[in-house]
Parts: structure tokens; sequence; C-alpha cells
């Protein structure tokens, strides 16, 4: 309960602050920033004639698939680098090089690839979140405790046994911290992947709100990634706390 | 059984090499209880390991029953100085880790598990979690999960140092026991000379920098041995003297 007080001091304050600024002092104008109450109104309108439910869901698909790929990849690579030192030695330099680069940089090639649409959408999404989900599948892998691993050999277990029963289960945690990662670099990626080729969703609404000066609609735009992203979070945590031992 | 020929293990560090064991022989005999004994650093982890097939010698040749060690093996059961069980598996699950990667089916798999808990006395945790049991349950255990695997030789490198004295004194005695039962041949890595005066059959003692066979102690004291004993505190002595002048 405490903690749940002290938590919503902040954001309440910041509220208090916008609303002093805003409505009550008029100190910033609204096509500067919008009040509360205009924010909520665009709220309104948006849940109203039901744009806010269909964007939400159209970017969380996104998000959703372009987590998958990358798990699909980040996940496997992030063992086979954790796991054998040659193929990790063949592979860092590559990585180092492509892991900086700014998801939003590949989307004239995403365009030039997969043309203008969902796929493009969820190929930026994959490039911002595959790295964190490689990379902590990969230490997990590495920090795997070598008396585990050593156990398993004497017990009869095959270097593949060992991969599966050992280095996986015991990398677990890691894993799933990959993807709470992933999951909250992969929504950074939705207003990039949404300028693309797509009508739709929760960074089209932002930046197309913003355009007409429709700040109200922006900021709801936003508010609403920051609550997938703190509820993703949440689960993730679950999930981490579930497997953890 | 197990047969060492001119062992010799050296290290290359910071580009300075180190011999920690030179010509070590030794013949271990089906059934026998071997302990080794050392100061620390004295390389009988490094000797247990090879055995194991953890590590290999840099010349000279380890056999098991006339075939070359090349590698880990279901056949040689190690229970290790630190806990070692998985911490993800229960107990149960922990002990039955070596018959499912043999492929038994399911049944098998834990009617033969639940009987080597039951040997361990540990029959009613076998649905805890490694992180709920004392030092002396994990190590109970992992004695179980080796010895489930029905290997030629259990090899022990100093389970029981982590434990308190009474815990310890419990356990060397069911080791005994279960020793007994079994005819399993065991090799013991030990620093305590009373442990391994308790327990052995056979007294291999090394020497440090390089680890060497020093001396070999034959014990013939029936089991249970009693500490008290004028000719244990002997043997313990000889043994202690000898190790003393090595430090």
């Amino acid at each position: 309960m405490r903690k749940i007080i002290i938590s919503l001091i902040l954001p309440v304050s910041v509220i208090v602050v916008w609303a002093i600024l805003t409505t009550f002092t008029g100190l910033i104008p609204s096509y500067f920033l919008p009040s509360p109450s205009e924010v909520f109104e665009s709220f309104e309108s948006l849940l109203m004639n039901g744009q806010l439910f269909s964007d939400t869901s159209l970017t969380l698909m996104r998000v959703v698939l372009g987590l998958a790929v990358s798990a699909l990849i980040g996940i496997p690579l992030g063992i086979l680098m954790g796991w054998s030192k040659t193929f990790k030695d063949l592979s860092s330099l590559l990585m180092g090089i492509l892991r900086p680069i700014p998801p939003i940089a590949w989307i004239p090639f995403a365009i030039l690839w997969f043309g203008v649409g969902l796929e493009s959408a969820i190929f930026i999404i994959f490039v911002g979140s595959v790295f964190p989900i490689l990379i902590n599948t990969m230490d997990g892998v590495k920090r795997v405790d070598k008396v585990l691993l050593e156990s398993s050999y004497t017990l009869g277990a095959s270097p593949s046994q060992a991969l599966r029963k050992v280095v996986i289960p015991a990398s677990l945690p890691s894993i799933i911290t990959g993807l709470k990662v992933g999951v909250g670099v992969g929504l950074m990626c939705t207003v990039a992947a949404e300028m693309i080729g797509s009508n739709s969703g929760l960074g089209y609404l932002i930046f197309t709100s913003t355009s007409m000066l429709d700040t109200g609609s922006a900021i709801v735009g936003m508010l609403i990634i920051g609550i997938i992203g703190l509820s993703a979070d949440y689960l993730f945590s679950r999930v981490e706390k579930e497997v953890s031992w | 059984m197990i047969n060492l020929e001119n062992v010799e293990k050296r290290f290359t560090h910071e580009e300075e090499e180190k011999t920690i064991l030179e010509n070590i022989s030794l013949n271990v005999n089906k059934g026998e209880f071997l302990c080794i004994v050392g100061p620390s650093g004295c390389g009988k982890t490094t000797l247990l390991r090879m055995i194991a097939g953890l590590d290999f010698p840099t010349s000279g040749q380890i056999m098991e029953s006339g075939n070359e060690i090349s590698g880990p093996s279901r056949e040689r059961g190690y229970v290790f100085q630190q806990y070692s069980l998985f911490p993800w598996r229960d107990v149960l699950d922990n002990v039955a880790f070596g018959l499912e990667v043999e492929g038994l089916n399911k049944e098998e798999i834990y009617h033969k598990a639940r009987e080597y808990l039951k040997m361990v006395g540990l029959s009613q945790y076998e649905k805890s979690y490694p992180r709920e049991l004392s030092g002396g349950m994990k190590q109970r255990v992992a004695i179980a999960r080796s010895l489930v695997n029905n290997p030629n030789v259990l090899l022990m490198d100093e389970p029981f140092s982590a434990l308190d004295v009474n815990t310890r004194h419990k356990l060397q005695e069911e080791l005994v026991r279960i020793w007994g039962d079994e005819q399993k041949t065991v090799i013991f890595v030990t620093h305590n000379v009373d442990e391994a005066v308790f327990l052995a059959d056979r007294v291999v003692v090394l020497s440090r920098n390089p680890g060497k066979i020093l001396k070999t102690f034959n014990i013939k004291l029936p089991r249970i041995r009693n500490r008290t004993n004028p000719e244990f505190m002997e043997l313990k002595k000889k043994i202690t003297n000898l190790l003393d002048i090595e430090i």
C-alpha cells in the first residue's frame, strides 16, 4: 500500500503542475502543450469512434509479431554464441557493428526489401528488439555454472542433452530478461515502424495527429504506448520470478 | 580396475610452466575404498578430475578396465565439493537425471530414483527443491544422483568439507554403510586426515609442489571405525606428521 502511494506521488504531481501551467494560468498556450482536460477529450473521442481500440490492437499485433521473429532468431543465435566460442568469435564483430545502428536507419531498406506495410513494420521492430534478446540469451548461456554442466556429463549426458537439459533451463531467467528488454525497445520502434506504409496504429496516430496539430491525440497515443510497456514489464517480471529458483 | 601410469600434469601460467602432479602410478582395485589425502594445492582434485575424464594428463596414462579414459562417463560418478544439484529440478528429478538421459521409461526412472532417495534417507523430500535443503541433504542427494546410474566407480571430491563436524561424521558413516551395501569402488579426495582414516581401505598421501605419492597406508580396522581406538589415533598421527613436514 505504502509503495503504491509513494509511486503515485510523482505522476500526480506532474499532472497537477501540467494543469496549473495550462488550464489554470495559461502560461503555456494550448497549441504548445494541450491541457490535461483537452487530452482527456481527445481520449474520449478516440475511444468513442473506435480508433483507439483498433490502433492499440494493431500496434500490439505488430509488436508481438516483431518480437516473435526476434525471439525465433535471437534466442537460438544467442544460445549458439554463448555455447560455442568459435561461433562467438566468428560473429561478434558483425554483431558489434550492427547493434548500435538505430532501427529508424533501416527504414529505407525495409521499404526496398519488404515494400510498405506490415512486413516493414515487423522488420523495424525486429531490428530493435533482436539484440537485447540475443545478448541476454548469450550472457545467460555463458554464465551457466560449470559444475552443473560437468555434473550432467558425469551423469551420462551427451553435449546435446546437456544443452537441452542444463544450459537452456539454466539460462531461462536471462532469456526472459532479454524478452522484457526487447518488448521495451520494440515499443520504442513503433512510431518509426508505423511511419512507413501503415495507416493505422499508435505510432501512426502519434505522428499524423502531430502533423495536424492535434497534440491531444498525440499525447493519448504516447500514454497508451507507455501503459502497454508498463504492463508488459509487469507481466515479464512475473514470469521472471516464476522461472527463477 | 582404475590404473594410473606415470601420470603427470603440467599447467602453463603466464609463460611459466608449473608441474602440478608428477609420476603418479596407482592401481585401484574393484570394491576398494581409496582416499587421497594431501595439503591444499597438491593437485588432488586435478587427479580426481582426470580419472573422471573432466581433465587430461600431460603425459602418462589413466585406464579404466583396460581402456584409456577419453572423457566423462556415467561409469564414473562424480560428487563435487561445491553443491551441484540442478536448482530448477526437484530432488526426485535431480536423482532421475542420469536415468532420463539414458532413455529409460518414466516408470522405471522414478521407481529407481525413489529407491536411491530412500537409501540416503530423503524419501520425504522428493518434491523439495535444492534451495530448501541443508548442505548435508544436498550432498546426500548428489550421492544418490550418482549411484542411481550404477557406476563402476564413485569419485568424490571433498564432498563433506563444507559441512559442520556432526553432519560430516553422520554422512561419513552413511557413506561407509552405502559402500558396504553397494560394493562400489570409491575414490575419495580429502585434506582431512581423520576423514581418510575413518573411511578408507587405503590412504594415499600426496606431497605438494609438485604432487607426488609420498606414502600409502593400508587400513584393516573393522567398520564402522571407532575414532578413539588407539590404532586409529596412531594412524592419524602418522599421516598428520607426514603432511606437517610438507606444509
